[in-house]
């Protein structure tokens, strides 16, 4: 019974009725619906829609994106693509390739049904949407007065949801044909993975096919099939055999979760040893340990999940063991799931050895109480990067399909069972799979082969190798954002004429005349920051720092905008950087280059004789940098008597000031942490790794620093004094008193005498002055190094979300703090400054900068990639610290780290590097015994000597390179000598 | 449930409205003959009745003015109206806040001084709440007081707008108006002033301008829509004086 009416302003309304079920009660909801006649079909062949658009509230007609030539199948055929909920869901890495799927319409039911199955996949589909590249639309049928159809009786929502989707389908064919401008209307197929409904479509005159035939008759099908994700029953074989326990329903999850007894969190695979894992959950103070295959039931590091205690006399102690996925469950056969034994021997004797432990040790306190693994609220799954392990690949089969096995690159991951026709040409390359399902009669998870990134260890397919398992976005700037840089390019200039009927430009200040110069790295490209000093008649100094006005060109709400704030930040590698803005602001519009002017966002200080702040500005102005020097260059600069000119002198003073201001900070108790950082010279000709060196730092490097510090606290206060609710923070929690029990239980065993106390940074800081062995001078580093790993990770934050005394920066000793000085390549940077310009009324501030929900939202992302950045970062430095070692092996002064009973971790500090000796490695396994209080493991080594070698001990060690055959991931291995 | 596209990237609404359009608006006045002014109002799935009595002798003297008559709201909302079923008192906060900012709109409206020393008591009972009740309670007040014939300057239309990212969306469904500030104005007539400002949230200044005029505009067409329902109405009774 739908009530139609059409109404004066030309819409058809009607009333949806449905029944919603909540708590158990049951409501029925009525909702007006508007059926319209003006959707466009969005195709360029189309002679109607053209006529027929409407603006929207900015007043943009919509894009016509469907090409009137759109791509052609092997026989011919032009066509538009419509597809189904479940390929979406299937194969969106497929729709995102850009070897297929051109001219795509969604229908707007399935976008909906995308969205409640899965919002990441909703999310890349709207994405590709907005792109443009691979002209996607979204064609609203729902609101077409055409194509919405009801539901009929005793029909089930999801047969009339796939009607809709057919008569989405059927109603472009007639569209097209109806009002085409070419010849020959262009034909649609609709790409359906349901039998039954692929049926019903065909009798209803619609082209549609399978993902597989769609693909199969495309013209480079050949090269595409493999992509296809595998359908889940194609590897059940044996589907009688069940291995791991079933996952609880999502009712008794729930009820457990309310009454207490299930617990969820983030699971964590531990980083030495793949069968344990630990959840942190609210209710404990202490992780709970997860142990064993069974236990772990198939949960993927990163994972949301629910877990269960166990019973307390299966509690123990994290293990003392190193294991990697590669020396388990090597001899797995990867086409065949009858004759796994899901707990291997191997794993069931450590098992039992660390039972043992933990009865000699019950009742001490470093029992963890262990939990298992009963449901999974949320997977982690990505694209994984790794290679197909030769010893699953049948060399005798042709070209038929054959099953093998994917390790990742990713230690703590499991292998992935995939299936492919490829399997020999893929062997020695890296490749890309996505993890499809893991059914509890798998030992491994399943998944598909989604693109090769060339052959393992060139340089290009480990660059997006490591970019990918890092989750950075390193695919070039869409269209979209290009079209939001200024229309001049490389010519844009600061105006001349100043006062040009623009307000904002009215309000710059014009800082021309400073001495103003920047101080950066040797070829940087990028300056953010830019710095000026001059003495006042009162005896006191002017300091300004110059910040690149980069909100001036990244206006909110743009697809520029969108996509900085989407990646977050740069990311450095050793041979190139992947930039937040494109290129043209980053290096040259924004950038505070030498002799040209530029806009810039300036804060200048009065300071008086000891660097005490008397007053500060803040303003948008217009600079010229009279220089760009490198550290050295400024450092010799200032050294050198002979140059008395005004802007070195200027340094001076900035040199002197920042002095003080650094003892200041010293006093306040700053914290000097340490982590061994090392540069790979990079030969300027065949761009091949050179040599190795640890970082210098000089006078110079500290002067900006400490300048930077000083502008990003003034601001940092300013917008916290404008926003108190939504200003953005970065904040560096106190450590908790356990992060540092296990070093000092460490320090008081094997140097009495030395601890470290973390009451305040100060007590910390001096406790870490105290650390030093006077019979080694790099000791005190090394406690530096391992202290920063005790340490909390600093995190950006919106005001609102911590009372003001937790908004303390520990590392710095300083009580509020911000990032404002590199907007080129932070995105914390351009909020800070979007908020600075409103606090002094230069413009308004965006409401998404003023909202509490939106600012959460952007936080948590930047949080997350500025840490992928740093990870990728290392990763790469380790990357070409291994190829550096290719060539040049030697023996090094190594330092133990860490202790287990079947290996140590060494760092070699000339390197930065640090490895990890296999007991096998050390000398006879069986002749090896941990003593566990003192840390020490002893052992014969291969020269029948017997040795003992505990934490802290200085070792030699040969380091050279080796490739892991497993992996192919090449890394420095480390022999004791 | 997942968040619902509120206004899609495509320009529809999750009713399948533009950014500017107005729901299905439905009016009948003298509903109601045994009072002296009365009306129903549909906006969208808001439904109200209203019932005017007056101006007439108020039955307190302690009620009386001596230049203008009194208006006195009676507001009262089913308690069915929402989905969750929920019995209003009078004395709850928004109902207060609804009635006052009622009886001072229509103050101003009201020729008052034209009544000295009367009453008028506006009774208004709200059937169903689809988002934009307190517009739809203005809409029916002014028909049924332009039915018992009083005097007033020009019709008060009212409509509500609210701001979805950078676009202001017009006449909020119940949906909408959950996720998003909103604003309620009554504009005067076809003119640009309001009789009526009602901001339940916050809104950023700067968009506020661009809000205020789709919501005038969109006022002006519920005008035209009252309009033709009072001038059908009246054609029918002359037809019926005449025949
Ligand atoms: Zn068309």
């Amino acid at each position: 019974m739908v009530e139609k009416r059409k109404l004066a302003s030309g819409l058809t309304t009607i009333q949806k009725t449905f029944v919603r079920s909540r708590n158990g009660g049951c409501m029925k909801i009525v909702r007006e619906h508007y059926l319209r006649s003006d959707i466009p079909c969005y195709s360029q062949a189309c002679n109607h829609c053209i006529t027929n658009l409407k603006p929207d509230a900015q007043g943009n007609l919509p894009l016509l994106v469907l090409l009137d030539l759109p791509l052609k199948l092997k026989n011919g055929g032009q066509h538009y693509v419509v597809v189904d909920t479940n390929v979406v869901l299937q194969a969106i890495d497929l729709l995102e390739n850009t070897e297929c799927f051109y001219d795509v319409v969604v229908p707007q039911i399935v976008l909906e049904e995308v969205k409640n199955r899965s919002f990441p996949i909703y999310q890349r589909l709207r994405a590709l949407v907005k792109a443009a590249d691979k002209r996607f639309v979204v064609f609203h049928n729902e609101f077409h007065e055409e194509t919405y159809i009801t539901r009929e009786k005793d029909e089930s929502i999801n047969d009339r949801n796939d009607r809709a989707v057919n008569r989405c389908a059927q109603w472009y064919n007639e569209h097209l044909a109806k009002y085409s401008s070419t010849k020959n209307p262009i034909k649609v197929i609709l790409v359906c993975n349901d039998r039954n409904n692929r049926k019903r479509a065909i009798a209803e005159g619609i082209d549609a096919r399978s993902l597989e035939d769609y693909i199969e008759s495309l013209p480079n099908g050949d090269m595409l099939r493999d992509l296809i994700p595998t359908e889940n029953e194609s590897f059940e074989k044996n589907a009688a055999e069940i291995a791991y326990p079933e996952y609880y329903s999502t009712s008794r999850t729930m009820a457990g979760i309310k009454n207490g007894t299930l617990y969820q969190g983030v699971f964590n695979t531990s980083t030495y040893n793949i069968l344990e894992g630990s959840v942190l959950t609210p209710a404990f103070k202490k992780p709970l340990l997860i142990v064993g295959t069974k236990n772990l039931n198939r949960a993927f590091n990163g994972d949301l999940v629910i877990v269960e205690l166990l019973p307390k006399d299966k509690w123990r102690e994290p293990s003392t063991t190193i294991l990697e996925e590669s020396s388990i469950g090597a001899n797995d056969n990867a086409d065949d799931n009858s004759q796994e034994d899901l707990v291997s021997d191997k794993e069931r004797r450590m098992l039992a050895l660390e039972a043992v432990k933990a009865t000699i040790h019950q009742g001490e306190k470093k029992l963890q109480p262990t939990a298992r693994v009963v449901s999974i609220t949320r997977r982690s799954w990505r694209f994984y990067v790794g290679q197909i392990a030769s010893s699953s690949v049948d060399n005798e089969t042709s070209n038929a399909s054959q099953t093998c096995f994917v390790i990742l690159m990713d230690k703590v991951l499991p292998k992935i069972r995939i299936k492919t026709r490829k399997a020999k040409e893929l062997l020695g390359q890296r490749i890309v799979v996505s993890v499809d399902a893991w059914p509890s009669n798998s030992k491994y998870p399943q998944g598909h082969f989604v693109r090769s990134l060339g052959a393992i260890e060139t340089e290009g397919a480990e660059r997006e190798a490591l970019l990918i398992e890092h989750d950075v976005e390193y695919r070039p700037f869409s269209k979209a954002v290009l079209d939001c840089l200024p229309k001049e390019g490389e010519n844009w200039k600061v105006p001349e004429n100043l006062d040009n009927g623009d307000e904002q430009l009215k309000k710059r200040v014009d800082l021309r005349d400073k001495l103003v110069c920047s101080i950066d790295p040797p070829n940087c490209q990028d300056i953010d920051d830019a710095l000026h000093a001059k003495p006042l008649p009162n005896g006191h100094y002017e300091v300004g720092v110059h910040i690149a006005d980069v909100t001036h060109f990244v206006k909110p709400n743009t697809a520029l905008d969108s996509e900085g704030a989407s990646r977050g930040t740069s990311v450095y590698l050793v041979d190139k950087r992947i930039d937040m803005l494109p290129m043209l602001l980053g290096t040259n519009l924004c950038s505070l280059n030498p002799y040209v002017e530029r806009f810039a966002f300036s804060v200048i200080w009065e300071l008086d004789e000891n660097a005490e702040i008397v007053d500060v500005k803040f303003m948008k102005s217009i600079i010229k940098s009279r220089e760009a020097f490198s550290y050295e260059q400024a450092q010799l600069r200032i050294e050198d008597g002979s140059q008395n000119d005004e802007l070195t002198q200027s340094i001076r003073i900035l040199l002197k000031l920042s002095k003080k201001l650094k003892q200041k900070r010293m006093d306040a108790g700053a914290l000097n942490l340490s982590s061994p950082e090392v540069k790979v010279h990079m030969d300027s000709e065949t761009s091949d790794p050179g040599e190795v060196e640890v970082k210098k730092l000089l006078e110079t490097n500290s002067l900006v620093e400490e300048f930077m510090l000083l502008a990003n606290i003034s601001v940092a206060r300013k917008i916290y004094d404008a926003y108190p609710q939504t200003a953005m923070l970065r904040r560096h929690a106190a450590p908790p008193s356990t992060n540092f029990e296990a070093l000092n239980e460490i320090l008081r065993v094997r140097k009495p005498g030395m601890s470290i106390s973390i009451e305040s940074s100060k007590a910390l800081a001096d406790s870490l002055d105290r650390c030093v062995d006077p019979n080694d001078e790099y000791f005190n580093t090394l406690i530096r190094i391992m202290s920063t790993r005790c340490m909390m990770a600093a995190e950006y934050f919106s005001s609102s979300s911590y009372g003001y005394p937790d908004f303390r920066h520990y590392g710095l000793a300083v009580d509020i703090y911000t990032h404002f000085t590199s907007p080129i390549r932070r995105y914390c940077d351009v909020v800070a400054h979007r908020q600075l310009a409103g606090a002094i009324g230069y413009e308004m501030l965006d409401s998404q900068h003023r909202d509490k929900h939106k600012m959460e939202l952007i936080v948590r992302n930047i949080n997350k990639r500025h840490r992928n950045a740093q990870f990728a970062g290392r990763a790469s430095i380790e990357y070409y610290v291994g190829q550096v070692m290719k060539n040049n092996e030697s023996t090094q002064e190594g330092y133990v780290m860490k202790s287990f009973n079947n290996g140590i971790v060494v760092l070699v500090p000339k390197f930065g590097v640090e490895g990890m000796i296999k007991l096998e490695m050390l000398g006879d396994a069986n002749s090896a015994a941990y003593d566990e209080e003192k840390y020490e493991l002893s052992f014969t080594d291969f020269k029948g000597v017997s040795r003992t070698v505990g934490i802290f001990d200085k070792v030699q060690v040969a380091v050279k390179s080796v490739q892991d055959e497993v992996s192919g991931k090449r890394k420095v291995q480390l022999v004791l000598v | 449930m997942s968040r619902l596209e509120l206004y899609s990237p495509e320009g529809l609404r999750v009713d399948g409205r533009r950014w500017n359009e107005l729901r299905r608006f439905d009016c009948k006045i003298n509903t109601h003959p045994a009072f002296d002014g009365s009306s129903y109002v549909e906006q969208g799935n808001s439904k109200v009745i209203c019932m005017v009595r007056g101006p007439m002798e108020p039955p307190m003297r302690s009620q009386v003015n001596q230049t203008q008559a009194v208006i006195e709201m009676n507001l009262n909302i089913a308690s069915f109206s929402t989905l969750q079923r929920r019995k209003r008192s009078k004395n709850d906060k928004r109902m207060i806040e609804m009635k006052t900012t009622l009886e001072r709109t229509f103050e101003q409206s009201v020729m008052s001084h034209l009544y000295p020393r009367t009453l008028i008591e506006v009774n208004v009972q709200v059937l169903a709440q689809d988002g934009a009740v307190l517009a739809t309670m203005t809409n029916a007040i002014t028909l049924a007081l332009i039915d018992a014939g009083v005097a007033m300057y020009d019709y008060v239309s009212a409509v509500s707008v609210g701001i979805h990212d950078q676009t202001p969306l017009l006449d909020l469904n119940v949906l909408e108006e959950n996720d998003m500030s909103c604003l309620t104005i009554g504009v005067v007539g076809k003119s640009e002033k309001l009789a009526m400002l009602l901001l339940e949230d916050k809104m950023p200044l700067d968009k506020l301008e661009n809000a205020l005029a789709v919501a005038i505009a969109g006022g002006h067409r519920i005008r035209d829509l009252m309009d033709d329902e009072v001038r059908s109405h009246g054609n029918q009774r002359v037809s019926k004086l005449t025949s």
